[in-house]
C-alpha cells in the first residue's frame, strides 16, 4: 500500500467540483438575461445601460461580499441595511459637521461598521444568542441610532466635493470609481476567503463548527473577526450609497438586507453553512439589479418586478437543490 | 432531464410574466376623474388666503394646556420637520401641549396605526392626522369618534367623514400648475416621466392625478410616461429614472412627487452627465432642491407651506376643542418657484432645509 | 521504572441526570498501550475527554508528567502533548483532508495560507502510515472508513506523547486494523504512551499492555494483558459471570417468502441484487466495510431511491418510493449511524420511542395520548434494559448502547415484520450484545423476519439462518450456517468481479 507523489487529477474533473458548478449556473443565467433582455427590450443594449447596470449593483454588492462570510458560518446578518445607514451619518458627522478631513471620515465609516459587526460577533458568540435574533435586535438599534445621532436630519456633502468627486468620477471606461470600488472589495474579501486563516475557519465553522472547536480552534474569537469583517464591507457600503446621494441619509437602509441575502444565495451561498465564495455572491448581486433595471426599462409596474425578482431568488436556490441530490 | 424541466418552466413563467407586465403596463390607469379646480394659464402662486376663509385662533380657550396628538407621514424628510415645528411653535404659542410622531418611513402603515393607536389610548383632546392609508385608519377614526375627539386631517389628510376639516395644500391643482410649468419648458410636446413616492397615500394619489389630468386635458402632443414608484428612497428613485432615460432616449422632463423622488432623479441626471439637457421640476424644498433650483439645474419646484400646515392643524383642533365651526378645507396654500424668486422673501418662509 | 506519563485520581463528572464518573483512577507509563473496558455508560469515554480537555472535571487531579495540571480546553490539551481520536467522527465535511487534518496550524507564507505546503505535509504524513488518499479530497465525499482513518492521522499529525484512541476500529476493514496497530505498536516504541478504548475483547489481547477495567463510573482494577483472561476480563465489566452460550437458533424456518428483491441497481454500490427472505429467518449479511451492504438496504428502504429493480412483499408488488412507504409496508432499518440517522438527540426516550408510530396513538384530531405513550415507552425500557433515570431523559446524555436499544424500542412499536439491522451491536458492551442476540432471537421465534448487516464474523456466524456476502456492489455468495466459517466469507468477500488469480 506504498503511495508516491500526489496523484494527478484531471482538469475536467476540478471542474465538476461541485461548487464551481454552481457559479457558472449563476453566471450563465446572468449571461442569459442579459442576452434575452438586449434582444427583447429596446434600448437596453447601451453602453450607458450596463454602466448603470454596473452603478445601481455597487452598493448591494459590498453588502453581499460582507454577509456572505457570515452566512458561510452558518449565520446571518439581518442589521446589513440599518448598519450601512448608521456608518454613512457617523461618516457625516465627521467629515461634515465635525470638519474633520475626508479621509478620517471614510475611516470613521469603516471602524462604526466594524464596530456593529463586533458587537453583532459578541452577542453571538458569548451571549449565545442565535445571530438571527441578535441581528435582528442590532437593526433596530442601528436604526434608531443613526437617527439619533444625526437629529433625524440628513447630512450633506458639499463641504467636502473631493467626496462625490471622487467616488462618482469615471476616469476609468467611464465606470464610476463605486464600481471599482465594489470590486476591489471584492478581491479582497476573496483574498481573505481564500487565501488567509480567517477564510479556512469561516468555511470550518460553517462545516462542522464543534469539530472545529474540539480541534483547538478558538471558535468564539474567530467569529467575533468574522462578524467584524462583515462590519468593514458594511462600512464601505455606507460610504458607497452616501456617495452616490452626496449625503448621508438617516431615512433609508431598511430592506437593503434583503438583496444582499438573496445576491448570496443566488450565488450559491448555503444558509446552512460552509460553502459560499464571493464570485458567485458578486455574480448574484448583478443578476438581480440587471433583472431589476431590465424590468424597468421594459416598463414594468413596480408590482411585478418583485414578484419576479422572488421567484428568480427561489427558482435558483431550487436549482442548486437539484443540483446537489443529482450528484450524491 | 429534470434540470432541463424546471429551466424551461422558468423561462416560460418569466417570458409570461414580461407579456402581461408588458399589456398592463402599456394600458396606463385611466387616472380617476380629477374635480380639479381648473387652474388658470400657469399661475405663479397660489396666495394662502384664496381658498380658506379660515381665521387662526388668539386664544387657546377651552383647550389650554391639553394635549393634542399629531402623526405625521414620517420623518424621513425635512418637510415633516418643518411641519413639526410650525406645530410646535404654534401650540407652544397657544400654551397647548402637542405632542409629534411618525414612522421611520412613508410606507410603514401598520406603524402609524400603531402610533394612532397609542395616542387615542391616552385620550388626548384632539388627533391630527395625515393617513398613510386613508382606508386602512377607519376603525381608528370611527373609535376616535365615538370617544368624542376631534380629528384633523392634514397634508395628505383622511379620505373619510370623520375629520372635521382638513389642512392641507391642494395637491391637485399645485401637481397640475406643475404639469404648466413642464409644457412651457419642453414647448408643449415631447416625452416625460413621472416618479412618485407611492400609490396609497393621498399626496401620492393627487399629485399624481393632478399632473395627469392637466397634460392630459390641456397638451395633447406631451405623452406622459407610466409613473413609476420609488418609495421616497433617493436611491431607488435615481436608479428608475435611469432606467426610464434609457427606455427613453428623447425624454425631455421629469417630475418628482416629492423631495424624496426629486432627489433621485437629481441625482440620476448628475450620473448619466444629462444635468441641463433634461428639464426637472419637483415637489417641496430641501438643500439638495434649492441648491439645484439656484444653479439651474432643476427647472422649478412646487413649495408647500409646511410651517403654515403644522401651524394650522394645531388651530383647527383648538378651534375644534372650543366647539368652533370649521370649513372642510383649510388650504394652507402653494407656490411655484424658480431661480426668478427663490430668494423672496415669502418664498424663503416656506422652504425648508 | 520511568515516572507516569499520565496520573488521574478521584475523577468526580456529573451531566443532567446522570452520575458519569465517580472516583474513577486512571494512569499511563511511558512506551506502553493501555486498554480501557467497561461496559457502555462505565464512564471510560468520559474520563478520557476529561483528559483530553473537552470536559472540565468536577473533582480530582490530573498529573502529567508528575506535575500537576489543568486541561481547560482541547487546545490545551494539545499543548501539553495530548492528543485524542473521538469515537464519533469530529470533522468538518467541506474541507479536504489536509484541511482537516492541519486546521489551527495551517502552514502560511508571510500572511496567506500556503496550501500547497498544507498538501506536501499531509501526503508526507500518510507515506508515513501508508495511507492511500488524496489530501485534496473533500472529508464529505469519504466513506466512513476512510473518515476514520483521516481522524487517525490528525491525531496521529500531533506527534503527542499521549494518544487516546476511542473505538478507532470500529469502522476498519482487518487489513486496515492491522496496519494501525502496526503504528500503534510503532509509537509504543518510540516512548509514547497510548491508552485504547474498545469492546474487541480479542484485538485488545493482542496489542495491549496492562488492561484496566471501569463499571458504572467506577474504577474496578487494572491488570496485566499477558495474565488475564477474557472471561475474568468480561466478568469484572459485568460485574456476573457471562457465560458464551452455544448460540440457539430458532429451528426448521418457515418457507413463506416475506420479501423479495429482483434486479435492484443503485450507481455502483448495489449492482443487481436478488435476494429472498423468509418468515422467522435471520439473514446475515457480511461483506468488508465499503462493499455496499448498507447502500442495498438503504435502496431498499429507499432512503436511496434506487434507479432499477422490483420488490415483492408477501407475494405483492410493494411500490417503495419513501421510506414512508417502506414503514407502511412493515420494514423497518436501523442505521449504521444511530446518532444521525436513528435518533432525535434532543428529544427525550419517549418520544423517540413513539417517533416512527406516532399516528398509532393519536385520536382523529392529532392530539397525542401521552397515557399510552408513556406505557409503551416504559415496557420497552424495562424489556430492553435501557439504562435511563427516565422516559423523560434526552437521548443525548445516554451512552451509546442505550442509545442503540431506544432505536430498537422504535421500531418495534412501529409493528414491523421485516427488520433490518445495521451493525446492530458496534459500540455496545458485551453485556448488552448478548442481551441483543437474544432480543433477535425471540423476534425472530415471533415469526418476525430479519436482516443483519454486521462486520464482526463471529457475530454473523453466530447469529445468522444464511448469510449473504457482497463486495463491492454484488452479491458473491450465499452459505447457509451449516457451510459457513470465517475463511469462505472472507473469501467470498474479496471475490471482485474479473476474479484474477489462477
Amino acid at each position: 500500500m506504498q503511495t508516491t507523489t500526489l496523484p494527478a487529477r484531471s482538469r475536467v474533473q476540478s471542474i465538476l467540483r461541485g461548487d464551481s458548478i454552481q457559479r457558472l449556473l449563476a453566471l450563465g443565467a446572468l449571461l442569459l438575461l442579459l442576452a434575452f433582455f438586449s434582444a427583447v427590450v429596446p434600448h437596453f443594449a447601451s453602453t450607458n445601460n450596463y454602466i448603470d447596470i454596473l452603478t445601481a449593483t455597487a452598493v448591494n454588492g459590498v453588502l453581499a461580499t460582507g454577509v456572505t462570510f457570515v452566512i458561510i458560518t452558518g449565520g446571518i446578518d439581518l442589521s446589513v441595511g440599518t448598519g450601512m445607514t448608521f456608518t454613512s451619518v457617523v461618516m457625516g458627522i465627521v467629515a461634515v459637521n465635525l470638519g474633520l478631513p475626508l479621509p478620517l471620515g471614510l475611516l470613521a465609516a469603516l471602524a462604526a461598521g466594524a464596530l456593529v459587526g463586533s458587537i453583532n460577533g459578541a452577542l453571538i458568540a458569548k451571549a449565545k444568542l442565535p445571530p438571527f435574533i441578535a441581528t435582528l435586535g442590532m437593526l433596530y438599534v442601528t436604526l434608531g441610532m443613526a437617527q439619533v445621532i444625526s437629529d433625524v436630519h440628513p447630512i450633506y456633502f458639499d463641504q467636502q466635493p473631493a467626496f462625490q468627486g471622487f467616488f462618482m468620477s469615471k476616469p476609468i471606461v467611464g465606470i464610476p470609481n463605486i464600481v471599482w470600488v465594489m470590486l476591489g472589495g471584492a478581491a479582497i474579501a476573496w483574498i481573505l476567503l481564500n487565501k488567509t486563516i480567517l477564510g479556512r475557519y469561516t468555511f470550518a465553522l460553517g462545516s462542522n463548527e464543534e469539530a472545529t472547536r474540539l480541534s483547538g480552534v478558538n471558535v468564539d474569537r474567530w467569529k467575533i473577526i468574522i462578524y467584524a469583517v462583515d462590519g468593514l464591507f458594511i462600512g464601505l457600503a455606507g460610504i458607497v450609497i452616501a456617495s452616490r446621494m452626496n449625503s448621508a441619509q438617516p431615512g433609508l437602509g431598511m430592506g437593503y438586507e434583503l438583496d444582499a441575502i438573496a445576491a448570496a444565495v443566488i450565488g450559491g451561498t448555503s444558509l446552512s453553512g460552509g460553502e459560499g465564495s464571493v464570485v458567485g455572491t458578486i455574480i448574484g448581486a448583478f443578476l438581480i439589479s440587471t433583472l431589476r433595471i431590465g424590468l424597468s426599462v421594459a416598463g414594468i409596474p413596480d408590482q411585478w418586478k418583485s414578484v419576479i425578482t422572488g421567484l428568480v431568488v427561489i427558482g435558483a436556490v431550487w436549482l442548486d437543490i437539484l443540483r446537489r441530490r443529482s450528484r450524491a | 432531464m429534470k434540470l432541463t424541466r424546471i429551466t424551461s418552466l422558468a423561462a416560460g413563467s418569466m417570458t409570461l410574466a414580461l407579456v402581461v407586465g408588458a399589456c398592463s403596463g402599456s394600458a396606463t390607469t385611466a387616472p380617476a376623474a380629477s374635480t380639479a379646480p381648473a387652474s388658470a394659464a400657469a399661475p405663479a402662486s397660489s396666495a394662502a388666503g384664496a381658498a380658506s376663509a379660515y381665521t387662526p385662533p388668539t386664544d387657546a380657550g377651552k383647550a389650554k394646556g391639553k394635549t393634542i396628538a399629531i402623526i405625521s407621514k414620517g420623518e424621513q424628510h425635512q418637510f415633516w420637520q418643518a411641519v413639526k415645528k410650525g406645530a410646535l411653535d404654534e401650540a407652544a404659542k397657544l400654551g397647548v401641549t402637542a405632542t409629534y410622531q411618525g414612522p421611520a418611513t412613508e410606507s410603514e402603515v401598520d406603524k402609524q396605526l400603531t402610533m394612532l393607536q397609542t395616542a387615542l389610548s391616552n385620550s388626548p383632546a384632539a388627533v391630527c392626522f395625515a393617513a398613510l392609508d386613508s382606508k386602512a385608519a377607519g376603525a381608528l377614526l370611527q373609535q376616535a369618534k365615538d370617544a368624542n375627539i376631534p380629528v384633523i386631517g392634514f397634508d395628505s389628510g383622511v379620505d373619510s367623514t370623520i375629520p372635521v376639516t382638513t389642512v392641507a395644500t391642494d395637491n391637485t391643482a399645485a401637481a397640475a400648475v406643475a404639469a404648466d410649468h413642464m409644457a412651457s419648458l419642453i414647448g408643449n410636446a415631447g416625452t416625460v416621466g413621472v416618479i412618485v413616492h407611492d400609490q396609497t397615500s393621498q399626496t401620492g394619489i393627487t399629485r399624481r392625478d393632478g399632473f395627469l389630468a392637466q397634460m392630459a386635458a390641456k397638451y395633447p402632443n406631451i405623452k406622459v410616461l407610466p409613473p413609476q414608484y420609488g418609495a421616497g428612497d433617493a436611491v431607488k428613485s435615481a436608479d428608475i429614472a435611469k432606467a426610464m432615460m434609457t427606455a427613453n432616449p428623447d425624454l425631455k422632463g421629469f417630475f418628482g412627487a416629492n423631495e424624496g423622488s426629486i432627489k433621485g432623479v437629481l441625482n440620476a441626471l448628475k450620473e448619466t452627465g444629462n444635468e441641463g439637457k433634461i428639464v426637472a421640476i419637483g415637489y417641496d424644498s430641501g438643500q439638495q432642491q434649492i441648491d439645484a433650483i439656484t444653479s439651474g439645474v432643476e427647472a422649478g419646484a412646487i413649495t408647500q407651506n409646511p410651517i403654515g400646515i403644522g401651524s394650522k392643524c394645531v388651530d383647527a383642533a383648538v378651534d375644534a376643542i372650543n366647539g368652533k365651526a370649521l370649513p372642510e378645507k383649510i388650504d394652507t396654500g402653494f407656490s411655484w418657484f424658480d431661480k426668478t424668486n427663490i430668494n423672496n422673501p415669502e418664498i424663503q418662509a416656506v422652504l425648508y432645509k | 521504572m520511568s515516572e507516569l506519563l499520565v496520573e488521574m485520581t478521584g475523577i468526580s463528572k456529573s451531566f443532567p441526570g446522570v452520575l458519569a464518573l465517580e472516583d474513577a483512577r486512571f494512569d499511563l507509563l511511558p512506551g506502553e498501550v493501555h486498554a480501557l473496558v467497561g461496559e457502555n455508560g462505565a464512564g471510560k469515554s468520559t474520563l478520557m475527554k476529561i483528559l483530553a480537555g473537552i470536559y472540565k472535571r468536577d473533582a480530582g487531579s490530573i498529573r502529567i508528567k508528575g506535575r500537576d495540571e489543568e486541561v481547560p480546553s482541547p487546545h490545551a490539551a494539545q499543548s501539553l502533548g495530548i492528543s485524542i481520536i473521538h469515537q464519533e467522527l469530529n470533522l468538518m465535511y467541506h474541507l479536504t483532508v489536509a484541511q482537516n487534518i492541519f486546521i489551527g496550524r495551517e502552514p502560511r507564507r508571510g500572511f496567506l495560507l500556503d496550501e500547497r505546503a498544507l498538501n506536501a505535509k499531509a501526503q508526507q504524513l500518510f507515506e508515513e502510515l501508508h495511507l492511500n488518499l488524496d489530501p485534496r479530497t473533500r472529508v464529505g465525499s469519504l466513506a466512513v472508513a476512510q473518515q476514520q482513518m483521516v481522524e487517525i492521522a490528525k491525531a496521529l499529525s500531533y506527534n503527542s506523547a499521549v494518544l487516546i484512541m476511542d473505538e478507532p476500529t470500529a469502522a476498519l476493514t482487518d487489513t486496515e486494523i492491522e496496519e494501525l496497530f502496526r503504528i500503534i505498536r510503532h509509537l509504543r516504541d518510540q516512548g509514547k504512551g497510548i491508552v485504547h478504548i474498545s469492546h474487541r475483547l480479542e484485538e485488545l489481547k493482542q496489542i495491549s499492555d496492562r488492561i484496566t477495567v471501569m463499571r458504572d463510573g467506577r474504577y474496578v482494577a487494572t491488570v496485566s494483558t499477558a495474565e488475564a483472561e477474557i472471561q475474568q476480563i468480561i466478568s469484572m465489566m459485568v460485574g456476573r459471570t457471562v457465560f458464551e452460550a452455544t448460540p440457539e437458533l430458532p429451528e426448521k424456518r418457515d418457507p413463506t417468502v416475506v420479501l423479495e428483491v429482483k434486479g435492484l441497481n443503485r450507481g455502483r454500490q448495489v449492482q443487481d441484487i436478488s435476494f429472498q427472505l423468509h418468515r422467522g429467518e435471520i439473514l446475515g449479511i457480511a461483506g468488508l466495510v465499503g462493499a455496499g451492504r448498507t447502500e442495498v438496504m438503504r435502496a431498499i428502504f429507499a432512503a436511496d431511491r434506487p434507479e432499477s429493480g422490483e420488490i415483492t412483499i408477501n407475494g405483492k408488488p410493494a411500490a417503495i418510493r419513501s421510506p414512508s412507504d417502506a414503514v407502511r409496508h412493515g420494514i423497518a432499518y436501523l442505521s449504521e449511524d444511530r446518532k444521525r440517522y436513528g435518533l432525535a438527540l434532543g428529544m427525550d426516550v419517549e418520544v423517540n420511542t413513539v417517533l416512527a408510530s406516532l399516528r398509532r396513538f393519536a385520536n382523529s384530531f392529532g392530539w397525542i395520548r401521552t397515557g399510552a405513550t408513556r406505557k409503551t415507552a416504559l415496557e420497552h425500557v424495562q424489556a430492553l434494559a435501557i439504562k435511563t433515570p427516565g422516559i423523560a431523559q434526552r437521548v443525548k446524555n445516554l451512552s451509546g448502547g442505550n442509545q442503540q436499544k431506544v432505536v430498537l424500542a422504535k421500531w418495534l412499536t412501529a409493528d414491523t415484520d421485516v427488520l433490518i439491522f445495521d451493525e446492530p451491536t458496534r459500540g455496545i458492551d458485551v453485556g448488552a450484545k448478548s442481551e441483543i442476540y437474544r432480543l433477535l432471537n425471540d423476534l425472530a421465534k415471533q415469526g418476525k423476519s430479519i436482516i443483519m448487516i454486521s462486520s464482526e464474523l463471529p457475530e454473523v456466524l453466530r447469529m445468522s439462518h444464511r448469510i449473504l456476502v457482497m463486495c463491492e456492489g454484488r452479491i458473491t455468495g450465499e452459505l447457509s450456517a451449516a457451510e459457513a466459517t470465517q475463511e469462505r466469507i472472507m473469501t467470498l468477500a474479496t471475490q471482485r468481479e474479473s476474479v484474477a488469480a489462477a
